[in-house]
């Protein structure tokens, strides 16, 4: 662009500009880029960098130690159950949500206000109040199917493998699923009453407008709410340690980072292990990127 | 006290390579209200944003008071502006408002005082000095706007489209009173717009743009009375001039214009005028009649046989659409008392003096 | 017919929307208020029949001896971590706005060099899991002599907070109308004084509708200060909660009280800016 020398406005704005983005500019690039370049450093060296030894290059074999190891095998086996249970109870739950709170009714305000609250709350609370519940010796789950007779002694929920993750990634689904209600709430606020209107005059009732209408209309935040529940999943750790700390038959990749990092302070391999996490984190983005993109064209 | 606007060819290209404003030269002289009209996207709104400094000039230099500030940001240009959407401080009283620039100016405050108060007194705004922009209507916010530009007391007025939030009603009372205002404040201004009935009511001069280039600047008489080209002829006036594409034709020194079936003898007087028009026979002409011109056959002059299509009656005159075998239909604005009824084939008078002659291929007048 | 079983179909619908909204909470608050014999009775009781507060005094006072079965608690430990948890959301929430807003200004309005490349970046690391980044923060920290100060959660919070924030508030400054600050220009603002009087007053709603989401992310963080605290002079009210978890038994009186205390102001909060919060969750994701 041709801009004539000497032109004030032009150079305040420039001056401006550069002013006001610095200190985000300077935090972001001192907090989360240099560290990362600094831990990616570390996995491809050996032995603990807490201990100030002298680590030499070894290329990927931290990563292939990794990959390797059978916990952590084990965790991204766990990992992947939590991510297809969670994201799959999420849309189905969240659609549920959102088409019941969809049209007007009375209290429809309290009830949004209230729906809400799990979202806002530390997902360690949700944690702590979900515990009472799960508790193997006065859970109220044991208490309440005891009393109805549906089981005969109290059953260990948390201990048993595949059970012990169907609880605990019920714990997170509640605090993720009113963000996804409120994705798909606000994608059927944008359909247009008339397509419906429209819809009932060619004599299609409120199961196949749904089927119809409503669910290919609602795909761009499917996408949306698929990737939030993907990436939240995928990392899941908080209602985990509350739940049921680092035991193995529920640990995720992050448990296993940060019990890999910080309990037995082997930082090359955990950062390794979080590196192929922030990998597959990206894989899973890059591919709903692309599915969102289709979708809205 | 009074100065002036001035623009030296003044040009803007956006980045991508769009010529906005292509070279525009002119000046508003004191206390002149100057419009620049102009189709959307034919560059007025840039042009004006140029002189307010709020984008920055490609080529050519622009003075306010005989100051160059062709480089100079907005502040520094004592000028004042009066947006669309008059982008009032929403988080301001009025009385903030108005008083804002006075105070960036580090006016005292009693000085303050006495000017918003001066203000709101002229634009009738005194009891809503404690409201918020949001508890005013759309015409009090447009006086709002206009006072927080009048109390500057600038060099120069910039007026974006004032009116072209307001219902029509309004619109038309706004005119007015933007008009009586600044013959008080007697500064130049340069008033934006898309409507040519506002750019006529209220312009001392009228300058017409685009494409990015001026066409036509002159009284709206001038400007009604000899448009410079087509563009500026179908422009300016409602309804519309008719452009009729025709022929002229030359028999020993009688010149005749014919389109349709309808043959219309030029008169001497307005070959004088135009004496160019004679080089013009046997060669396609555009022939431009303003609906006005018409009148009932009785009246004499030219006659034009034409088919009526539709009569729309505007109550103190009608409105008449006509096929005049021209592919395009004709306009004509006709007294009350004329009677026609929709496919009657009749003929129309056309006023002979006040025909206006455009070279077909350039556009430009003969 | 059908409309009346639509009706009560979409009226049992609603309910369960509340009950498993609410229910968490209920049990949590009817915990805190019973015994440890009534919770540890089976059949267990869902509402304890002598409400009583014993379990927030034992938490916030602290247990004198064993009676509080497994969990110990200490006066003043968990009131010092809210405190930690309350000044650590403030104090970042105010850091996070003032560079998020002059940043998301920077960005969506003013043209300056390299503005467009730097602003992918800094919106691009918005996806970077945290975790990849805590572990060599925990060294660099470190040897800053940042670990288990409030000044150096602070400076993380920022970090990882400020690029969402600046998105989120990009999206506002880009749907604003210029004219306003363009009129400041004209009234003799130079353009950081536009910013400062006329941009962030219209901005107003928009970044209270952040604040209360950044209140809620620092307030809910538990990894960052899991890993950066190690005593009561900066640990959140998050990672002290995990301490009253027994090992092999658990008071569940006293930890459902320190959740209900824990959860008091994220939900007020969540409750009062309701409309404003779900709009921007709503209109931005």
């Amino acid at each position: 662009m041709r801009r004539a020398k000497g032109d004030r406005t032009a150079r305040e704005t420039q001056i401006l500009g550069w002013v006001l983005a610095l200190p985000a500019l300077a935090t972001v690039a001192a907090l989360i880029l240099y560290p990362m370049v600094y831990g990616f450093k570390q996995s491809i060296r050996s032995g603990g960098f807490l201990f100030g030894e002298k680590p030499g290059y070894v290329g990927l074999r931290n990563y292939r130690d990794v990959i390797h190891d059978p916990t952590s095998q084990d965790a991204v086996r766990h990992t992947l159950e939590y991510l297809l249970l969670a994201v799959s109870l999420e849309l189905v739950l969240g659609m549920f949500v959102a088409v019941t709170l969809h049209r007007v009714f009375r209290g429809r305000g309290f009830v949004l206000a209230v729906l809400i609250l799990p979202w806002a709350l530390p997902s360690v609370v949700s944690g702590v109040l979900w515990r009472r519940v799960f508790d193997p010796d006065n859970g109220l789950l044991n208490s309440l199917l005891l009393q109805l007779h549906v089981i005969s002694h109290p059953h260990l929920w948390l201990a048993s493998g595949r059970g012990a993750i169907v609880y605990i990634t019920l714990v997170h689904v509640w605090g993720v699923l009113p963000l996804v209600s409120l994705i798909f709430l606000a994608g059927l606020q944008s359909i247009p009453e008339e397509v419906y209107s429209a819809s009932s005059v060619d004599g299609a009732g409120p199961l196949r407008q749904f089927r119809h209408i409503t669910l290919p209309l609602l795909r761009p935040s499917m996408a949306i709410a698929l990737t939030v529940g993907t990436l939240l999943a995928i990392s899941i750790f908080d209602e985990i340690y509350v739940l049921n700390g680092t035991a193995l038959n529920t640990r995720s990749i992050l448990i296993q980072v940060y019990n890999t990092t910080f309990v037995q302070a082997d930082f090359a391999h955990g950062t390794a292990l979080a590196f192929l996490l922030a990998g597959a984190t990206a894989v899973f983005g890059g591919l709903y990127a692309l599915a969102l993109r289709r979708s809205t064209v | 006290m009074s100065g002036t606007i001035s623009l030296e060819s003044v040009s803007k290209q956006f980045p991508g390579g769009v010529l906005a404003v292509d070279d525009l030269s002119l000046e508003v002289e004191p206390g002149e209200f100057l419009v620049l009209v102009g189709p959307s996207g034919c560059g007025k709104t840039t042009a004006l944003r140029m002189v307010a400094g709020l984008e920055p000039v490609t080529s050519g230099e622009i003075r306010i008071n005989d100051r160059l500030v062709t480089r100079l940001p907005p502040r520094e240009r004592d000028i004042a502006m009066v947006f669309q959407n008059y982008a009032l401080y929403a988080h301001m009283s009025v009385r903030g408002n108005m008083g804002f620039g006075l105070k960036m100016a580090r006016l005292p405050r009693q000085e303050i005082r006495s000017r918003v108060d001066g203000a709101a007194e002229m634009l009738g705004l005194t009891d809503l000095l404690d409201r918020k922009p949001r508890q005013l209507s759309g015409g009090q916010r447009q006086r709002v706007a206009m006072g927080r530009a009048i109390v500057r007391e600038p060099a120069a007025f910039l007026m974006d489209e004032p009116l072209s939030n307001l219902d029509a009603k309004l619109r038309v009372e706004m005119r007015g009173e933007i008009i009586r205002v600044q013959r008080r404040i007697a500064a130049p201004a340069l008033y934006v717009t898309h409507d040519q009935t506002e750019a006529m009511t209220m312009g001392d001069r009228v300058a017409i743009l685009r494409d990015g280039v001026l066409q036509q600047l002159g009284t709206p008489d001038d400007v009604y009375d000899s448009p410079v080209n087509v563009f500026v002829a179908g422009f300016i006036g409602s309804p519309a001039m008719n452009l009729i594409p025709a022929t002229l034709s030359s028999e020993a020194g009688d010149v005749a214009v014919s389109f349709g079936t309808t043959r219309l003898s030029v008169p001497a007087r307005v070959l004088e005028r135009r004496p160019r028009l004679a080089e013009f026979a046997g060669r396609p002409v555009t022939l431009g009649v303003r609906p006005e011109d018409f009148a009932p056959a009785e009246r004499g002059d030219g006659l034009a046989n034409v088919t009526v299509d539709r009569v729309e009656s505007l109550g103190s005159e009608l409105v008449v659409y006509l096929d005049g075998g021209v592919g395009e239909p004709l306009t004509a604005r006709l007294a009350r008392q004329a009677t026609l009824e929709p496919g009657q084939q009749t003929q129309l008078a056309i006023d002979l003096n006040r025909l206006y002659f455009f070279d077909a291929e350039s556009g430009e007048a003969i | 017919m059908t409309s009346i079983g639509w009706r009560i179909a979409k009226f049992l619908a609603v309910l369960v929307i509340v009950v498993w909204s609410l229910g968490p909470i209920a049990i949590g608050v009817t915990t805190s208020i019973s015994t440890q014999r009534e919770v540890n009775d089976i059949p267990t009781r869902w509402v304890p029949a002598h409400p009583t507060l014993n379990a927030y005094r034992d938490l916030l006072q602290g247990t004198s001896n064993q009676r509080a079965g497994g969990t110990v608690t200490e006066a003043g430990t968990f009131s010092r971590s809210l405190w930690n948890s309350t000044v650590l959301a403030i104090v970042s929430t105010a850091v996070i706005l003032v560079v998020s807003t002059m940043a998301a200004y920077a960005f969506g309005r003013l043209r300056f060099r390299f503005g467009g490349a730097l602003f992918a970046v800094l919106v691009g690391t918005i996806v970077i899991p945290i975790f990849v980044v805590v572990i060599a923060l925990f060294k660099l920290m470190a040897d800053a002599h940042l670990i288990d100060t409030k000044r150096g959660l602070v400076m993380v919070f920022v970090a990882t907070l400020t690029p969402l924030a600046t998105w989120l508030l990009y999206t506002q400054v880009r749907e604003m109308p210029t004219e306003p600050e363009e009129a400041a220009l004209i009234d003799g603002c130079r353009r950081w004084q536009a910013f400062v009087r006329v941009v962030v007053p219209q901005m107003s709603s928009g970044i209270a509708a952040v604040a209360a989401i950044l209140v809620l992310s620092v307030w809910g963080e538990f990894l960052i200060p899991l890993l950066l605290t190690s005593t009561l002079t900066a640990k959140p009210v998050t990672v002290q909660i995990t301490e009253y978890v027994g090992k092999y038994v658990t008071n569940y009186p006293i930890l459902a009280a320190a959740g209900v205390l824990a959860l008091i102001p994220p939900a007020l909060l969540a409750l009062i800016l309701n409309k404003r919060i779900t709009g921007m969750l709503a209109g931005s994701s």
